[in-house]
C-alpha cells in the first residue's frame, strides 16, 4: 500500500503548474485592455520558475512529490504527481514554451489603436497557455480520465495553432488533424472505459497494483496505444502531421513538434511501464519497434525529397518519432526498466529532439521571413544572408544525424548499445541507417544555403539578433546534451521504485 | 596515468585546443579577418606537445564521462608529423589562397579538420576518439568541397557519404566494444584487451577494418580518393593526403589487439593491403593529371601500411604500432612536400626544383638514404622471408613505377604560377624535414643502430626493386598515350550506376507515403495496428504466467 501523501508547500507547486497558464489565459480573456504578450511575458518566466523547483524539489528529495485534491484520496479524487521523469518533462516544455515566446514576442504583438489584427495575437497567446496547461496536466496526471481531458485539451489548442493564418490549405490540414485526433481520443476513451468496467478505479497507482493481463484489460490497452500512437504522429498513422507542422507559425511548429507529439507518447509510456504488468514476452515491444523502424526509414526517405524546408522538418520529426518506440524491447530485460540504458537512451532521444526541433522549425521560421519563401532549391547564398540561423539549424541537425557531441548521439549511442547488448541486431541496423539518411537531409539543406547564391543579397531587413540568438541557444542545449554520461541516471529512476 | 594538471598535461589539452579556440574567434570580426594568416600557429601546440610531452597524460573529465588525453610513442610521432605538416601547409595556404574569395570560410574547415586530427593521435579513450574521428572526417569535407566546381560537388558528396558509412561501421563496432563494460566510456587500450574474448571478435574486427581501410583507402574503398584529394586547394590536398588519410591508420594502431595477435585477422589485413598496394599503382599509371597520380600513390602506401599492421598482427609483435605509426610518419611528410611541390614545380620548374620533387618522389619507393629506405628498412622484419616479403619489396618496384610516371606527368603539367618564398619556404622545410624527422627518429622507432643502415646488403636490398622498377618504366613510357583510360575512382563508376537506383527507392518511398496518408488506407491501417497490436499483447501475455495479481 502506498503511503498517505500529504498536501504540503512542495506538492503546491504541482497544481500551480497546471493552473498557472489558466490564469495568464484568464487574464488574457478577462482583461483585453493587457496585451496577452505582456501577460505572457509574466506568465512564462513564473511558469519556467515553477517547473524549475518541481525538478529541484524532486531531485534534493530524492522522491517524487504529490498533491491531493481537496484531500479526497483516490479513487474518489484526482492525484497529480511528480517523479524524476515527469520533472524532467515540466522543464523541458517550460523551457521550449519560453523560446518559442521570447520568439513571439515581436511577431505576435498586439498592434496599438484600434487600427490592426488583434485576432491573432490573442488567439496565439492564450492558445500557448491553454496548450501549456494542458502539457502539464498529461504530465502529473495520475487518473486516465484526467488524462482524457488533458489531450482534448491539447488537441483543440494545437489545432487552432495549425489554422492560425487561415488560408484554405492550413484551414485544411487543421482539419485533417482534428478528425484524426478526434478518432484518436474516441480509442483511448474506448479503452479507459473498458478498463473502469473491469476494475472500477483510474488511478495509475492504484491500477497498478490492481492489474491482470487478461483479455479485457489488453484489448484496452491495445485501443488505448493505437489511440494515443494517431496522436502522436507514429507511422503509418502519420497522415496529418506533415501539413500540420508545415503550415503552423514558425513557433507553434516548434512547440508541435517538440512537445505535443511527446505528450500522447509519454502516456504510452506511462501505460506500458507503469501500469500493465511486466509482459513475459517481447511480441508486443517488438511490434511498436517495427512500427518506429518503418517511421525512420520510411519518412527519413520521404523527408529527402522535399523541397520545402518546413516539410522537410515535419517529415524528419514522424521519422524522429520512430526512434522513441524502438524502447519498448530495449528497456526489457532482467532490470528494473528505468535502469535500463534502452529506456534512458529513449528519454535522452524525447528530450535531444524536442531541443533540436524547436530550433529547427524557428531557424526555418527566420528563413522564411527574410527569404519569404522556404523553397530548399533556392537557398543558395543563405548562409552569407543569416549565418545564425544557418548554424543553429547545423547544430540542430548535428543532434538529429547522431553526430557527436551532441544529445541525440548519447541517445543514439545508448539505444544502440542496448541493442548490441540484447542482440537485436535489426534496431542495430535501423539506428545506423536512419542516421545516415538523417545526414543526406540535413546536409541537402546547408549545402544549398553555403552556395554562393542571390538570396545573399539583402532584401528585406534582417532580422533581429535576439531571436537568431534564442534560436542558437535552443541548437546549442541540444549539443550539450551531449555531454550527460552514456549511463542511467538517477533522476529519471525517482519515483518509480514505487511502482512495481 | 596521473590526472593532475601537468605541463605536459596542459601541452596535449592545447594541442586540439588552439585550433578550437581560433575557430570560435572567428564569431568576431576582427580575429575572422586575420584567421588564415594565424593558421601556421594553430598547430603549434601539438608540435610541442610531441617533442616535450610523450608519456604525458590528461584527464579532462573524470567519471563517467572518463575524457581522457595521452600520448604514446606511435602516437607523438604522427602528432609531431602531423603538426609540423599543418604548420607549414598553413604558411603555405596563407599565401596560396590569399586572394580566394572565401578564404576565411577555408581557413575555419581547416581549422576544425586540424583539431580532430591532431586530437586522434592523442585521446585515450572511446567516445573522444569517436568525437575526434568524425570531426576530422566530416571537417574535411568543407576542404574537399572549397572549390565549389562540379567536380568537387561530386567529390565532396561521395566523401561525405563513404565517410558517414564509416563512422557507421565504427560507431557499431565501438558499441560491440563497450558492450558488458561497466564503465559507459571504457579506455580503448582496456576494451581492446577484451576483444581477443569478445563473443563478437570476427562482428568486430571486420566492421573495425571496413571503418578504418575506408578512411584509408584500402581497395575497394579508395574509390573517393583519387576524386577528393586532387580537386582541393593545393594545401588541403597535402593536408588530406598527408594527414588525414592516417586517421585510419592510428585507428587501426590503437584498435588492433596487436598483444594478443590474431592469425586470421592478420592475414585477411596483409592480402587486402598488399592488393591496394599493386592495384593502385596498376590504374595510377593510367592517369594524366598529376595530382590523381599521387592520389593513386597514396592509396598504394596505404596497402603497404595495412599489410605492415597485419603482418603484426598475426605474428602478436608489440612493436607493430611503433613501427607502422613510423611508416605512417615517412609518407606523412613525403605526401605532404609532393602535393606542395605540384603547386610551384608543375610544368616548367627550375631544374633544383625538379630534382627536389624527384628525390622526393623516389623517396617514396625507398630511395637509399631517404626517408623512405628507412621506413621500409625499418618495417621489414615484420614479414619474414617468407612470400610476402617478396610482395612488400616489389611493391616498390610499383612505386617507383609509379613515381617515374607522376614526374613525366608533373612535367608535362600547365606550368605552376611563379612562386615566391612564401610557397618555397614551406614546401622546402617540409621536404627537409621528412629526412631529419625520420633519421632522428630511427633508433627510437627500429631498435636497430644506423650502421646497419650503410651496410652495402641494406642498400643493395632497397636499390634491386627500384632498378627493376626504372627498367620496366621504359616499355611503359613506349606505350605512352595508348595505355586505357581508367576514369579516376575507377570503381566508383560501377558505385554511381546505383545512383538511380536509389533514386527509385525514394520515390517509391514517397508515393507509399502519398498512399498511406490517404484517408481510407490510414483508416483501415489504424484497424489493422488494433488488431495486431491486441493480438500481440495477447500472444505475449499467454505464452509466460502471469504475474500473481
Amino acid at each position: 500500500m502506498m503511503p498517505v501523501p500529504v498536501n504540503d508547500a512542495a506538492s503546491l507547486l504541482l497544481v500551480l503548474a497546471v493552473l498557472l497558464p489558466i490564469l495568464g489565459l484568464c487574464a488574457m480573456l478577462g482583461l483585453r485592455g493587457l496585451h496577452p504578450e505582456r501577460v505572457a511575458r509574466v506568465a512564462v518566466p513564473l511558469g519556467v520558475a515553477l517547473a524549475v523547483a518541481v525538478l529541484v524539489e524532486v531531485w534534493t528529495g530524492g522522491q517524487a512529490l504529490h498533491y491531493t485534491l481537496g484531500d479526497w484520496e483516490p479513487p474518489l479524487g484526482l492525484r497529480l504527481r511528480a517523479d524524476g521523469l515527469s520533472a524532467v518533462m515540466l522543464v523541458l516544455s517550460a523551457v521550449i514554451i519560453l523560446a518559442a515566446a521570447l520568439f513571439s514576442q515581436r511577431q505576435f504583438r498586439t498592434p496599438e489603436g484600434i487600427a490592426g489584427d488583434t485576432r491573432a495575437p490573442f488567439t496565439f497567446w492564450s492558445m500557448l497557455m491553454a496548450m501549456w496547461s494542458a502539457l502539464n496536466l498529461v504530465f502529473l496526471g495520475e487518473d486516465l480520465f484526467n488524462f482524457f481531458v488533458a489531450l482534448e485539451l491539447l488537441t483543440f489548442s494545437a489545432v487552432t495553432l495549425v489554422c492560425l493564418d487561415g488560408r484554405t490549405a492550413t484551414l485544411h490540414a487543421a482539419l485533417r488533424y482534428l478528425l484524426f485526433a478526434l478518432l484518436g481520443s474516441v480509442l483511448y476513451l474506448l479503452g479507459v472505459a473498458l478498463i473502469y468496467g473491469r476494475y472500477g478505479v483510474l488511478d495509475i497507482g492504484l491500477l497498478h497494483e490492481l492489474v491482470q493481463a487478461d483479455p479485457v484489460t489488453l484489448a484496452a490497452v491495445a485501443m488505448m496505444t493505437v489511440g494515443l500512437m494517431a496522436k502522436a504522429s507514429l507511422f503509418p498513422l502519420h497522415l496529418w502531421l506533415p501539413p500540420a507542422h508545415a503550415g503552423a507559425p514558425p513557433a507553434a511548429s516548434a512547440v508541435l513538434s517538440a512537445l505535443v507529439v511527446k505528450a500522447p507518447f509519454f502516456l504510452i509510456l506511462r501505460l506500458w511501464f507503469d501500469l500493465l504488468p511486466p509482459l513475459p514476452s517481447p511480441l508486443a515491444g517488438q511490434l511498436l519497434a517495427a512500427l518506429g523502424a518503418g517511421a525512420i526509414l520510411l519518412c527519413s526517405l520521404v523527408a529527402l525529397r522535399q523541397a520545402r524546408l518546413k516539410l522537410l522538418i515535419a517529415y524528419s520529426t514522424v521519422a524522429q518519432i520512430g526512434y522513441l518506440f524502438l524502447m519498448f524491447p530495449l528497456a526489457a530485460g532482467p532490470l528494473a526498466f528505468w535502469e535500463t540504458i534502452g529506456w534512458t537512451g529513449g528519454v535522452l532521444q524525447l528530450v535531444s529532439h524536442a531541443f533540436a526541433k524547436a530550433a529547427m522549425f524557428l531557424a526555418a521560421g527566420l528563413i522564411a521571413e527574410t527569404l519569404g519563401h522556404d523553397r530548399i532549391g533556392e537557398f543558395a547564398g543563405l548562409a552569407r544572408r543569416l549565418p545564425v540561423a544557418v548554424a543553429a539549424f547545423a547544430l540542430a541537425g548535428l543532434s538529429l544525424m547522431g553526430l557527436p557531441p551532441s544529445g541525440g548521439f548519447n541517445a543514439k549511442l545508448l539505444l544502440l548499445s542496448a541493442a548490441a547488448a540484447s542482440g537485436q541486431w535489426w534496431i542495430a541496423a535501423v539506428i545506423l541507417a536512419g542516421g545516415m539518411l538523417a545526414a543526406g537531409y540535413v546536409f541537402r539543406v546547408l549545402g544549398a544555403a553555403m552556395a554562393d547564391g542571390p538570396a545573399g543579397e539583402a532584401g528585406g531587413p534582417p532580422s533581429p539578433l535576439a531571436r537568431q540568438l534564442v534560436v542558437l541557444a535552443l541548437a546549442l542545449v541540444a549539443v550539450a546534451l551531449g555531454f550527460v554520461p552514456l549511463q542511467p541516471f538517477a533522476l529519471l529512476g525517482i519515483g518509480r521504485e514505487v511502482l512495481p | 596515468m596521473s590526472g593532475s594538471l601537468n605541463l605536459a598535461g596542459l601541452l596535449l589539452a592545447a594541442a586540439p585546443g588552439l585550433p578550437l579556440a581560433l575557430l570560435a574567434s572567428a564569431l568576431w570580426r576582427g580575429p575572422r579577418a586575420r584567421l588564415m594568416r594565424l593558421l601556421p600557429f594553430a598547430p603549434l601546440p601539438a608540435l610541442l606537445a610531441a617533442l616535450l610531452a610523450p608519456g604525458g597524460a590528461l584527464v579532462l573529465a573524470p567519471d563517467p564521462l572518463r575524457l581522457t588525453l595521452a600520448l604514446d610513442l606511435p602516437g607523438a610521432m604522427l602528432l609531431g608529423g602531423a603538426a609540423l605538416l599543418w604548420s607549414l601547409a598553413g604558411l603555405y595556404a596563407a599565401s596560396y589562397m590569399a586572394r580566394d574569395a572565401r578564404r576565411t570560410g577555408f581557413a575555419a574547415w581547416w581549422l576544425a579538420t586540424m583539431a580532430g586530427s591532431l586530437a586522434l593521435f592523442l585521446v585515450a579513450d572511446l567516445a573522444s576518439f569517436y568525437l575526434a574521428f568524425s570531426l576530422a572526417s566530416l571537417a574535411a569535407y568543407g576542404l574537399v568541397a572549397h572549390e565549389r566546381t562540379p567536380a568537387a560537388g561530386r567529390a565532396a558528396t561521395l566523401y561525405m557519404v563513404l565517410a558517414l558509412l564509416g563512422e557507421a561501421f565504427l560507431l557499431l563496432a565501438f558499441v560491440m566494444l563497450a558492450t558488458g563494460e561497466a564503465a559507459g566510456n571504457p579506455m580503448i587500450a582496456e576494451a581492446v584487451a577484451r576483444l581477443p574474448t569478445s563473443p563478437w571478435r570476427g562482428a568486430i574486427l571486420t566492421l573495425l577494418i571496413l571503418g578504418f581501410a575506408l578512411k584509408m583507402g584500402l581497395v575497394p574503398l579508395h574509390v573517393w580518393m583519387p576524386l577528393a584529394h586532387p580537386v582541393a586547394p593545393m594545401p588541403a590536398s597535402a593536408a588530406l593526403s598527408g594527414i588525414i588519410v592516417k586517421a585510419g591508420v592510428i585507428g587501426l594502431i590503437r584498435f588492433l589487439p596487436f598483444e594478443a595477435g590474431l592469425e586470421t585477422a592478420g592475414t585477411v589485413l596483409v592480402a587486402l593491403g598488399l592488393f591496394t598496394a599493386f592495384y593502385a599503382v596498376a590504374v595510377g599509371v593510367t592517369q594524366h593529371h598529376p595530382k590523381v597520380v599521387l592520389a593513386y600513390s597514396t592509396v598504394s602506401q596505404m596497402g603497404v601500411i595495412a599489410a605492415v599492421l597485419g603482418a603484426g598482427l598475426a605474428l602478436g609483435d608489440t612493436r607493430t604500432g611503433t613501427l607502422a605509426a613510423y611508416y605512417a610518419l615517412h609518407h606523412l611528410l613525403v605526401k605532404g612536400a609532393l602535393f606542395l611541390g605540384v603547386g610551384v614545380a608543375a610544368g616548367r620548374a627550375l631544374p633544383w626544383q625538379r630534382a627536389i620533387m624527384a628525390l622526393l618522389a623516389l623517396s617514396l619507393a625507398g630511395l637509399p638514404f631517404t626517408s623512405g629506405m628507412l621506413a621500409k628498412y625499418a618495417v621489414k622484419d615484420l614479414f619474414g622471408d617468407g612470400f610476402a616479403l617478396l610482395l612488400v619489396t616489389l611493391s616498390a618496384t610499383g612505386s617507383t613505377l609509379l613515381m617515374l610516371h607522376f614526374l613525366r606527368r608533373l612535367a608535362r603539367a600547365p606550368d605552376a604560377k611563379p612562386a615566391g618564398t612564401a610557397l618555397l619556404a614551406p614546401w622546402l622545410a617540409v621536404a627537409a624535414s621528412s629526412l631529419v624527422a625520420l633519421w632522428v627518429l630511427f633508433p627510437v622507432a627500429s631498435g636497430a643502430g644506423y650502421g646497419a643502415l650503410i651496410a652495402p646488403s641494406a642498400l643493395w636490398k632497397a636499390a634491386w626493386p627500384m632498378l627493376l622498377g626504372a627498367a620496366l618504366y621504359l616499355p611503359l613510357r613506349r606505350l605512352g598515350g595508348r595505355l586505357p583510360r581508367i576514369p579516376e575512382g575507377d570503381a566508383v563508376v560501377l558505385g554511381e550506376a546505383l545512383v538511380p537506383l536509389a533514386r527509385q527507392a525514394s520515390a517509391g518511398a514517397e508515393r507509399l507515403d502519398e498512399l498511406i496518408r490517404r484517408w481510407p488506407v490510414a483508416g483501415a491501417l489504424l484497424v489493422l495496428v488494433i488488431l495486431l497490436l491486441g493480438a500481440a499483447l495477447q500472444l505475449s501475455a499467454g505464452i509466460g504466467p502471469l504475474r500473481a495479481g
